[in-house]
């Protein structure tokens, strides 16, 4: 590690007479020029943030996609500064794709509930799908607009010079964003399908941060919570008797709505918004006892008390796994904010 | 999740990233001709895909190969991949003649070490007898990959050999102190012992021990336990034949398939029978030997001297046809 610091430390002069120059000095020359020491660290420095479970995969990624868009560019070595102007053999929609692509794996990366990861990897991501396109947002972010997902841009405004950062990620890759998160996660689309209807934003929109972050956010628990549901219904019904009986999964699903409700209020999507700091212990321990309360209601004691009770009575027939995955997803998505 | 909790050094530590950058920036230096025209991007991309499809370890020198686990273990899956054939045609090696295959992948490969993996397959006994491909291969990862572990259990199987009482809590029953030979002892005596081995328990106690305080990395507890609680008293090499035998070892390196897939190469067989048709023409020539020796051949035309683009393409060209069954298992 010294020996790459030294290696890294910059070099005065340029031209050194071939004589006097040592291996070590010409090597430094050639480091420094080639900007090898700014791209070690910027790639440290991600690979710390993110930590990802696989940092040799996270490091070949990463300097891939710097290659890449240096690739794109004038093939200059270390352009890791995301000029997306340049004439790129890739046609817009491709690249598009391509941001797709790198964004989703940015949001794959931290569990949402590593909220300081997962925040830093919702930005850089977010930043990844604003550079879509020149042009196209700058100067046209809708303010007045009827129903558009905007307020007025966040900082990221391009200042109508057109280099490709907009005031916000155009409305159909946002959307495309929440359904491909929903898919990964291992959500059918018809069960995603409401809940994305509640956090669409119109194609031609420019979507800010605030709202991308929140629209992320939430499918990444959605999918959490529907997995859960998937794992509740195997283990009330047994596989070999056929669909589970209807009153243990209304038992199930009205414990599950009751837990819901008392955590209401909380909202458990809803983030931390650092900008309101103010009595944010207060607000904490309110959250906590309520959460504590929702987490009572749903204890396995609970849980089963209810299930005892409706074996002996309530309605007959049968549910399948679908329609309790359905009425499970339908628990959380009357809860989510309908984005207006 | 845990990756969370720890420091900063302790992530960048277990992973070992830094030694990667480091010998990614000292081979840039050395070759900064040949990598720099493609850009330091690109450079920095390929090696570190080098590195997580494991193809990196070609061609380089021991240390390297050495220098981390991962390392190790895909050296020993390079090997078993190139040389798997020859356990297919059922030949049999000797010590040097394996010797020479690292060789081909790994120019300043010890013959040291190759000696002890023979030591292990033979049972220490004569030691120039020939070995078969599955029993050197699986006898050789052992010993690569937990080199630091073996030579540390050969001290301790030493000492309790000598009679020196080991710094655990071992009280010795009259039975055991009866079958230590006393220090003088005679060459006859000394060899019998020696075939005999030691006390399994001691054993089980004192490489227990050991792990507790073991820096590097070893084979985990439980199948060492297993292993010698089926005999009373086992001797050394026939304890890391068991090792290098024992599937649970084998999964947690994760280098290797299990013995009974470890000749498995459908594409390879495919490519193999093509060149054989061709070789066939020609009568009088040995078909599975000039196939080896093709393979042989393709490896040694690339070197870490040629341009990157050029060194890519022999690697995918040498491993070509087994590089879509090992994707999915890598």
């Amino acid at each position: 590690m010294a020996d790459k610091e030294k290696r890294r430390s910059g070099v005065a002069a340029p031209e050194m007479p071939e004589g006097k120059a040592t291996k070590s000095d010409s090597d430094r020359e050639f480091l420094s020029q080639a900007g090898v020491g700014e791209l070690l660290r910027g790639a440290i420095l991600k690979m710390v943030e993110a930590r990802s479970d696989d940092p040799i995969g996270f490091l070949a990624d990463h300097f891939c996609h710097l290659a890449s868009m240096s690739d794109r560019g004038a093939g200059t070595a270390g352009c890791g500064d995301g000029d997306q102007l340049s004439n790129g053999p890739l046609s817009a929609g491709a690249r598009e794709q391509q941001h797709l692509n790198r964004a989703l794996w940015h949001l794959r990366l931290a569990h949402h509930s590593q909220r300081s990861a997962f925040s830093n990897n919702v930005r850089v991501a977010y930043d990844l799908l604003n550079l879509t396109g020149p042009g196209k947002h700058s100067g046209e972010t809708p303010e007045g607009q009827e129903g558009s997902c905007t307020e007025s841009p966040t900082g990221g405004g391009g200042g109508g010079g057109g280099e490709g950062e907009g005031g916000g990620v155009r409305g159909s890759l946002y959307t495309q964003t929440l359904q491909c998160l929903c898919s990964e996660g291992g959500v059918p689309a018809s069960t995603s399908a409401p809940l994305l209807r509640r956090l669409h934003c119109h194609d031609h929109e420019a979507v800010p941060y605030d709202v991308f972050r929140h629209g992320v956010l939430t499918c990444a628990v959605f999918s959490d919570y529907i997995r859960q549901a998937q794992r509740l219904y195997a283990e009330v019904c047994c596989p070999d008797e056929g669909p589970a009986s209807r009153a243990l999964c209304l038992a199930v699903l009205g414990t599950l709505k009751e837990a819901l409700e008392t955590s209401q209020g909380c909202d458990a999507t809803c983030c931390v918004n650092a900008n309101t700091k103010a009595n944010v212990c207060l607000e904490a321990n309110v959250k906590a006892i309520r959460y504590l309360k929702a987490s009572a209601k749903i204890s396995p004691h609970k849980l089963a008390a209810a299930m005892s009770g409706a074996q002996t009575r309530g309605p007959g027939g049968n549910m399948d796994a679908k329609e309790f995955e359905n009425a499970a997803a339908d628990l959380f998505i009357t809860r989510v904010k309908v984005v207006s | 999740m845990s990756r969370f909790l720890s420091s900063v050094d302790e992530y960048l530590g277990d992973s070992h990233v830094l030694f990667y950058l480091s010998d990614a920036v000292t081979q840039l230096l050395e070759h900064k001709e040949e990598y720099s025209q493609f850009g330091v991007s690109r450079y920095f991309a390929e090696y570190f895909s080098s590195v997580k499809n494991s193809n990196h370890v070609l061609f380089r020198e021991f240390n390297y190969i050495t220098a981390t686990p991962h390392n190790r273990s895909s050296f020993i899956r390079v090997f078993w991949r190139c040389y798997r054939q020859i356990g297919k045609s059922g030949e049999l090696l000797s010590v040097l003649e394996f010797r020479s295959l690292l060789q081909l992948l790994c120019p300043d490969f010890p013959v040291e070490m190759v000696q002890s993996t023979g030591r292990i397959v033979l049972m220490d006994d004569a030691v120039d007898c020939l070995m078969s491909f599955s029993d050197f291969i699986y006898a050789f990862q052992l010993q690569l990959y937990y080199r630091e572990f073996l030579d540390s259990v050969l001290t301790i199987y030493q000492d309790l050999l000598a009679g020196k009482s080991p710094n655990t809590v071992i009280v010795p029953t009259s039975t055991s102190v009866e079958l230590l030979p006393p220090v003088a002892t005679e060459e006859n005596d000394k060899e019998r012992q020696q075939h005999d081995g030691v006390e399994a328990s001691t054993l089980a106690e004192c490489v227990d021990a050991l792990c507790d305080r073991f820096k590097h990395s070893h084979p985990s507890r439980s199948s060492m336990t297993e292993i010698l609680a089926e005999k009373d008293k086992i001797c050394f090499y026939s304890f890391l034949m068991s090792l290098s035998k024992h599937g649970g070892v084998n999964q947690d390196i994760g280098a290797l398939p299990s013995m009974a897939e470890l000749l498995i190469d459908p594409e390879m067989d495919q490519e193999l029978d093509k060149l054989v048709a061709q070789i066939a023409v020609s009568p009088g020539s040995n078909s599975s030997g000039s196939a080896v020796i093709g393979l042989k051949e393709q490896q040694r035309k690339a070197s870490p001297r040629r341009n990157i683009h050029h060194r890519r393409k022999m690697e995918v060209e040498s491993d070509g046809s087994t590089e879509e069954t090992d994707s999915s298992e890598n």
